[in-house]
């Protein structure tokens, strides 16, 4: 009997123990998840859910009796404390010891955390969970004014909800334009025109210096010397991996937990997947993804692995972000780029803006333009060299291009 | 007995293509897969995106917002985020019109 040990139970680590199942895997598998839910999508958490217009089941990856039917032994609300890779065991919260032939590491990320002082006062807020969600809605129903430190693809969407339940809404970002380190300050501007048109008030190049308040928060201070005040704070200023159960093991950790193309750390049996890995990727190098996509199809790349179906995870990775009525797509990775070639109307906000670097394409993001996000991905899987007058043409379909390679 | 509706000519939807067409207040796409029609509800389950805007890959087509993916012939979920299958309805060609029926 092999037994198959899965340390996390979000996307990645529900659909590992689903796909393991599907792909015939009989022996035993233990699933464990810090909070009591069973696995559930994230995505409607700063949108649909926070808006109140669907329930957390929703999203639920698989209805609830599903586990118990496939004979996964879950053991939600159970911390893990750590992943002994030598004796071959996971110690849980208290002290208890699951032997494992297999491991999966799908612990993910949590929200980085400010250093400013207040920021442990009631009414300050960060959204990671369902519980974070449903507090932040709660705040949201009692208030008319919130203050979001942080202009990401979160902060940016829940600011779209919070506008559309009738909120005043005052962001604060430390970059001089929206997202500016993955989409340059050009289509950066695109996305606070975007929030601008909706009414949230921004200021850009400003941090969050303190939380004032008596015992609840009441304004923030900015570095620029700004006091703004607010019924409620959300912070949203990044993530950094949760590797604690692996620290001082033999699994090697750096910004994540390093695996190889097959989703294999450095120990044997021993695997890693979703936030929390930063995998080698056969066109970007080393990248870690912090995105639904990538933790659903890392999820069923590991379990296969985990069968010995040793593929590379070469997925050019894609996301999407709904704020207001605008469709936001990105696909692919880009860290510099020396091009940006546009399809569409970037002043009427439907577009594609492809990115290139050297005339090979990294990565592309569209408003309002769905369907040549997903066309370009074969593109930049492949790193084609594409044509830039074709790529500005609506009329070229792009998957034509990537026959051309 | 069902009621077709006729929606177009016979012919007019290209192998690998798909279009969309209202019938009885509802949006339906018919996708041609090999010569083969298949004609389902052209509302995402997921956020109700149109899914005649995406691209069709053999039997799959998938939803141009989000990415989720739809087996045309069944209207089975292949791929989420979608969870709940699309409907889907009869489609034929006859006496030069494409008909779709949504009984």
């Amino acid at each position: 009997m092999t037994r198959a040990v899965i340390v996390g139970a979000g996307e990645t680590g529900g659909t590992a123990a689903a796909t393991l199942r599907d792909e015939g895997f009989e022996d035993e598998i233990v699933l464990f998840g810090a909070e009591t839910r069973p696995p559930y999508e994230r995505p409607p958490l700063s949108k649909e859910y926070l808006r109140g217009e669907q329930p957390l089941e929703r999203g639920y990856l698989r209805p609830d009796a599903w586990w118990g039917e496939q004979e996964i032994e879950v053991r939600f609300g159970t911390k893990v404390e750590r992943v002994d890779p030598r004796a071959r065991e996971v110690v849980v919260e208290g002290g208890e010891r699951i032997p494992f032939d297999l491991a999966l590491i799908a612990t993910g990320s949590r929200n980085r955390r400010l250093p400013s002082p207040g920021i442990d006062l009631s009414g300050v807020y960060g959204l990671r969970s369902a519980d974070d969600a449903t507090a932040i809605r709660d705040a949201a129903s009692q208030a008319s004014h919130a203050v979001l430190v942080g202009m990401g693809f979160i902060g940016a969407e829940v600011a779209a909800s919070l506008r559309h339940l009738g909120l005043d809404v005052t962001v604060v970002e430390f970059t001089a334009t929206p997202l500016e380190r993955v989409l340059g300050p050009e289509l950066g501007r695109v996305l606070e025109g975007l929030h601008r048109d909706h009414g949230v008030e921004m200021f850009f190049s400003d941090s969050a210096e303190r939380f004032e308040g008596d015992g609840r928060f009441e304004a923030l201070v900015t570095t620029q010397g700004r006091r703004i005040e607010g019924d409620f704070a959300i912070v949203g200023v990044g993530v950094e991996p949760v590797t604690d159960v692996v620290a001082d093991t033999d699994v090697e950790v750096e910004n994540g937990i390093l695996v190889d193309g097959a989703l294999r750390t450095n120990v044997p049996g021993v695997f890693a997947a979703g936030d929390v890995a930063r995998h080698d990727h056969p066109v970007f190098g080393r990248i870690r993804v912090e995105h639904f996509d990538n933790a659903v199809k890392m999820g069923e790349a590991v379990g296969r692995s985990m069968l010995g179906r040793l593929e590379v995870f070469d997925d050019p990775h894609w996301f999407w972000s709904d704020q207001y009525d605008a469709n936001i797509q990105m696909a692919g990775f880009a860290t510099q780029w020396d091009r940006v070639v546009i399809r569409g109307d970037i002043e009427q906000r439907t577009f594609a803006a492809f990115l290139l670097d050297d005339g090979v394409l990294r990565s592309t993001f569209s408003m309002n333009w769905p369907r040549d996000v997903r066309r370009s991905m074969p593109l930049i899987g492949a790193q084609a060299r594409p044509d830039a007058a074709q790529l500005a043409d609506p009329d070229v379909d792009l998957r034509t291009l990537a026959s051309l390679r | 007995m069902a009621e077709w509706v006729r929606v177009g000519e016979t012919g007019e939807i290209a192998d690998g293509e798909v279009n969309s067409y209202s019938v009885a207040d509802r949006a339906v796409a018919v996708a041609n897969v090999g010569g083969t029609l298949y004609a389902f509800d052209d509302v995402c389950t997921h956020q109700q995106c149109s899914l005649s805007e995406g691209d069709l890959d053999d039997t799959v087509i998938e939803c141009p917002c989000h990415g989720s993916q739809f087996d045309v012939m069944t209207g089975e979920v292949v791929q989420g985020p979608a969870a709940d299958p699309v409907d889907t309805f009869d489609v034929r060609e006859e006496a030069g019109e494409l008909q779709v029926s949504v009984e």
